[in-house]
């Protein structure tokens, strides 16, 4: 299919697929706002499910947000390489950025496993519900991300469709940012 | 139509798909407006039958309906959940929106398509199957979701309470899916209107529907957020037993209002917006006068869009909240509909020493500013909390949405539909039957909604299946019946409308590029557009604004904005 | 490609900050972050998780996504959007997070907060201490736990059954209007005649048409253990003339 003339114009001077990605954004915004004040509430209304929280280990929990960090500055970097024309590079750290994800969501099936075979499950109480909804749907934010950044990837180490490292980069980067806000909820907040 | 062959043999005209094929992988905008049109106008058919079912037992209680059978009191809830839900998300949105906006918003900025044009696609895509589920959900064990469109829990999240699992899980995921594709819809209507604008088009200058359309698609995906999350902790009550909105388990049903109005409220807006637009499009061209005042419909439409956040529990008064709050709620009720009036102020005074001929087009855009006038006033005894304490729940309520819904889902549809369709399909419709579908269909409309506003100051209640059981009532029975006599005279004349659609697309006469002699750019180009809307060097340039009617240095009493003098 | 090369001079051309620098800014905020906890004082953990993850988020929605050199516009739609989220907190928490109002009390929520959790045990008993907490409901723990809360039979009765039962069981509740058949008449003789007690039991937690009677008769299994049916089951049986 060919690329619309509508494509190539930009009356706002923002180029048209980061325009998207922030509006997108915008949307996620809102919903993990929701799933996020709803806790929050609900948290703070039930000081003792601070006993319920407790069981989180923060150790994990950390690294999993060491490993999102450090995911989050290779994605720059591949914006960077994209900037300048490396496609190959970009690639490179596209794919470090995806072994992150990777390692995120091995970790977190790692956790969960622990924590459901000791009788923590989803209904076990409402912290527990918060929890596994909350980094569940973040975890869901994680996979899509990583299978469309695979595509991505391929196009870029053709040195093709360039432009789109730096939109799936900000993407990206608020799958961090929602974790930033997870770590302290989930595991800190005890 | 010689002059559109000519053109997709050029070289470099775009080529779409070809034979039967194409109406299922086309990412034309136009081709996925159609499916929109039509599988909304389906859905319209499925949602006035069933209201056609329920009103049929309400005004002959046990009576075994023609055409479905006795009415039991589980099939009544599910008839009316699905009526309302498949009303809102399968009708008025896909066809106000999806339909209309796809059309129309690459034409009037001059584009040759939407920026993206398979996410497009994807979006009718997830839309259909959304509409798939929601008709699948009728033929399930237990039959389709019977806790009303607003599902509140505890019916909603348990099979013990709502007596349809299968069908409340079916409606919640349908709902959903619905949500994806009009978030992935908005987002190619909102970065294609704000980057993809003929040259020389500055923001004043896009027809106002298509920026309606868009403000819609933002309140839209700004509100739609928590409930996709209230959603999906609904769906977990349902069927993994945890306990968001259970108190015995912890949690509190009245999150899930609070979520499902938060969007609610805003949603109305969402549909209004759009109706508003076409309505103003309608009102320029066949009154030949500039709109009276394109700021002031702009900035109003924001404001409307920026205090529809700010109103919600207007929908909670008596759930038990804060009466302190529902002071709040009132205030701001009260003040939106200012902005509202304001909007259908302007349309007034642009009709007014306007030079107006009565076309069906014309005639839907008036019956909309009457009719809608109604629901807004009705609104007003709604959002004082004090009046709405006796009157929530009630058909008063019903009939006030009605009289808003009605006019923005339906007469706004016909009428944009009976306004594009010399564009969309190169010829005219027989004026003749659009006059007779029209009186048709108006005129029994108030005949089943008045009498719905009296039955609800009487205290009828909504949702019950047999009003036979509350004697006080008896006296106004009578109502009932002539609600729904109107409803079955309102429904046949739906016919000589599909006879006009289906006749006129085949053998109407040519309409030629601009039969209504309007400035917007749509009607630059050929009827019906080719694949790229114009050729690939001739898209147009923008010189001036969209209502440019009867300006007094031009011989001729309207002014295309592609023309550069 | 085009608009990729025109904007890399337009934008980029001052406007690039030290990712490394603030790459490992972030990683020295996470570590204060997460010592923080060890002091034991609320505010300080507060401060160091909450506020740091604000910097932390600020810092890299700036840096990382450029939102710094981003057109305003997109800034405003962003910003409207987290308003919106304390919006929606504001107006939703004095019904949800608080437990009571001017008029209303959330029972249920307060006995939660009263009745607690239990603290967490050692790994080598988590799995025997935690299991009692994981499949079976909070409220039906509380009733089965015997002395701890008394099952309350006939409150349950008149508050569920009593709709359509009736306040004395007799079938004649306010939601028998509409039903056909009628509920069970539990002052009958004819009823009890040759009804056994695990039967009604069944009848009770899995419907009536479990038993062969009539579908409009719901399971409250997902709300009434087994030791709950049998007193609600004994306390019907006070209705038998």
């Amino acid at each position: 299919m060919q690329k619309p003339i509508a494509t190539t114009r930009s009356a706002t001077g923002i180029p048209t697929g980061r325009l998207a990605i922030w509006w997108v954004l915008a949307s996620e915004v809102v919903i993990f706002g929701g799933l996020l004040a709803s806790y929050l509430m609900f948290r703070l209304g039930h000081p003792e499910w601070a006993n319920a929280a407790a069981v989180t280990n923060t150790w994990i929990g950390a690294f999993n947000t060491f490993v999102l960090l450090s995911s989050s500055f290779t994605a720059v970097l591949a914006h960077q390489a994209a900037e300048n024309g490396d496609g190959k590079l970009a690639a490179k750290y596209l794919m470090m950025t995806i072994a992150g994800a990777v390692t995120f969501l091995g970790v977190k099936s790692f956790e969960w496993y622990s924590e459901i075979s000791h009788g923590y499950t989803i209904t076990t109480n409402g912290f527990w519900s918060f929890y596994y909804t909350a980094a569940g749907l973040h975890a869901a934010h994680v996979l899509a991300g990583a299978v469309i950044m695979l595509f991505i990837a391929a196009d870029a180490a053709k040195g093709k469709e360039l432009q789109r490292v730096e939109y799936i980069g900000i993407y990206w980067h608020f799958v961090d940012v929602v974790w930033i806000f997870l770590f302290p909820l989930l595991y800190i907040a005890k | 139509m010689a002059q559109a062959t000519a053109a997709e043999t050029h070289a470099h005209q775009h080529h779409g798909p070809q034979g039967i094929l194409k109406y299922v992988w086309s990412t034309d905008h136009k081709i996925i407006a159609m499916q929109y049109l039509f599988t909304g106008m389906f859905m319209g058919a499925v949602g006035g039958l069933m209201a056609y079912v329920f009103r049929m037992q309400l005004a002959f209680p046990g009576i075994s309906v023609p055409g479905y059978g006795v009415v039991s009191p589980g099939e009544y809830n599910s008839l009316v959940t699905s009526h309302g839900s498949i009303m809102i998300f399968w009708v008025a949105m896909p066809v106000l929106i999806a339909a209309f906006g796809n059309y129309l918003i690459p034409l009037m900025i001059g584009a040759d398509d939407m920026v993206f044009p398979r996410v497009n696609r994807l979006s009718y895509q997830v839309f259909l199957v959304s509409a798939i589920l929601i008709l699948a959900s009728q033929f399930v064990g237990g039959g389709a979701f019977g806790g009303a469109w607003t599902s509140y829990p505890p019916l909603s999240a348990n099979a013990e309470y709502n007596l349809t699992p299968a069908g409340a899980t079916l409606w919640l995921l349908a709902v959903a899916l619905e949500f994806v594709a009009f978030l992935l819809g908005g987002i190619n209507f909102i970065v294609t209107l704000m980057n993809s604008r003929a040259p020389g088009m500055k923001a004043y200058d896009i027809p106002l529907v298509a920026w309606m359309i868009v403000i819609a698609s933002i309140l839209f995906m700004l509100s739609v957020g928590p409930l996709i999350a209230g959603a999906v902790m609904l769906l977990f009550d349902q069927t993994l037993g945890t306990g968001f909105y259970d108190p015995a388990r912890g949690g509190d049903p009245i999150l899930w209002q609070h979520l499902f109005w938060f969007f609610g409220h805003p949603e109305v807006y969402v549909v209004l917006l759009p109706a508003i637009g076409i309505v103003i499009e309608i009102v320029a061209t066949f009154a030949r006068k500039k709109l009276f005042g394109y700021k002031i419909m702009l900035y109003t439409a924001v404001a409307t869009g920026v205090l529809s956040f700010f109103v919600w529990a207007h929908h909670q008064f008596i759930a038990g909240i804060d009466p302190r709050m529902a002071n709040v709620f009132t205030v701001t009720t009260l003040l939106i509909s200012v902005p509202i009036a304001e909007l259908l102020f302007v349309i007034i005074a642009t009709l007014y020493g306007g030079s107006i001929t009565f076309t069906t087009p014309m005639l839907w855009a008036l019956a909309f500013i009457a009719e809608f006038l109604i629901g807004g006033v009705t609104g007003i005894f709604l959002g004082a909390s004090g009046s709405d304490i006796y009157l929530h729940d009630t058909y008063f309520v019903l009939a006030h949405f009605h009289y808003t819904f009605f006019p923005i889902a339906i007469i706004g549809a016909f009428a944009a539909l009976t306004y594009w369709f010399p564009k969309m399909f190169g010829r005219m419709m027989s004026e003749r039957l659009g006059k007779i579908h029209f009186w048709g269909t108006v005129i029994p409309f108030n005949f089943i909604f008045i009498p719905l506003f009296v039955l609800g100051l009487a205290g009828h209640h909504r949702r019950i299946y047999n009003f036979n059981n509350f004697p006080e009532l008896v006296p106004y029975r009578y109502l009932d019946v002539m609600a729904t006599a109107a409803l079955i005279v309102m429904l046949l004349f739906q016919i000589p409308f599909f006879w006009n659609l289906l006749h006129s697309i085949r053998k109407g006469p040519a309409a030629g590029r601009n039969p209504w002699r309007s400035n917007t750019l749509e009607w630059t180009t050929d009827s019906p557009p080719p694949h790229g809307n114009w050729p690939v060097d001739e898209l147009p340039k923008v010189y001036r604004g969209p209502y440019e009617y009867a300006h007094p240095d031009r011989a001729e009493d309207y002014w295309p904005q592609n023309l550069p003098s | 490609m085009s608009q990729h090369t025109e904007h890399k001079g337009e934008r980029h051309g001052s406007h690039h900050p030290n990712y490394k620098a603030i790459y490992f800014t972030l990683l020295a905020l996470l570590v204060v972050s997460v010592v923080g906890p060890f002091f034991g004082i609320l505010w300080v953990t507060l401060i160091t998780a909450f506020g740091i993850a604000l910097v932390k988020a600020n810092l890299v929605v700036q840096n990382f996504m450029h939102l710094r050199w981003e057109k305003r516009i997109m800034k405003w739609m962003l910003a409207t959007s987290l308003v919106l989220m304390f919006l929606l907190f504001a107006g939703v928490a004095p019904d949800v997070m608080r437990h009571e109002g001017a008029r209303w009390v959330n029972d249920a929520a307060l006995a939660a907060v009263e009745r607690g959790i239990a603290a967490p045990h050692h790994e080598g008993e988590a799995a025997a201490g935690e299991a009692s907490g994981g499949a079976v409901t909070e409220a039906a723990a509380a009733a089965a736990a015997p002395g701890e809360q008394a099952f309350d039979a006939k409150g349950a009765f008149t508050t569920v059954c009593s709709t359509c039962h009736g306040t004395t069981g007799a079938g004649d509740g306010p939601g028998a209007g509409a039903l056909n058949p009628k509920p069970a008449n539990f002052g009958s003789g004819a009823f009890w005649e040759g009804k056994t007690d695990e039967e009604l039991v069944k009848a009770i937690r899995e419907g009536g048409a479990s038993v062969g009677k009539s579908a409009l008769m719901p399971a409250w299994g997902g709300l009434y253990n087994d030791a709950q049916a049998k007193a609600l089951l004994a306390y019907i049986k006070t209705f038998k003339k």
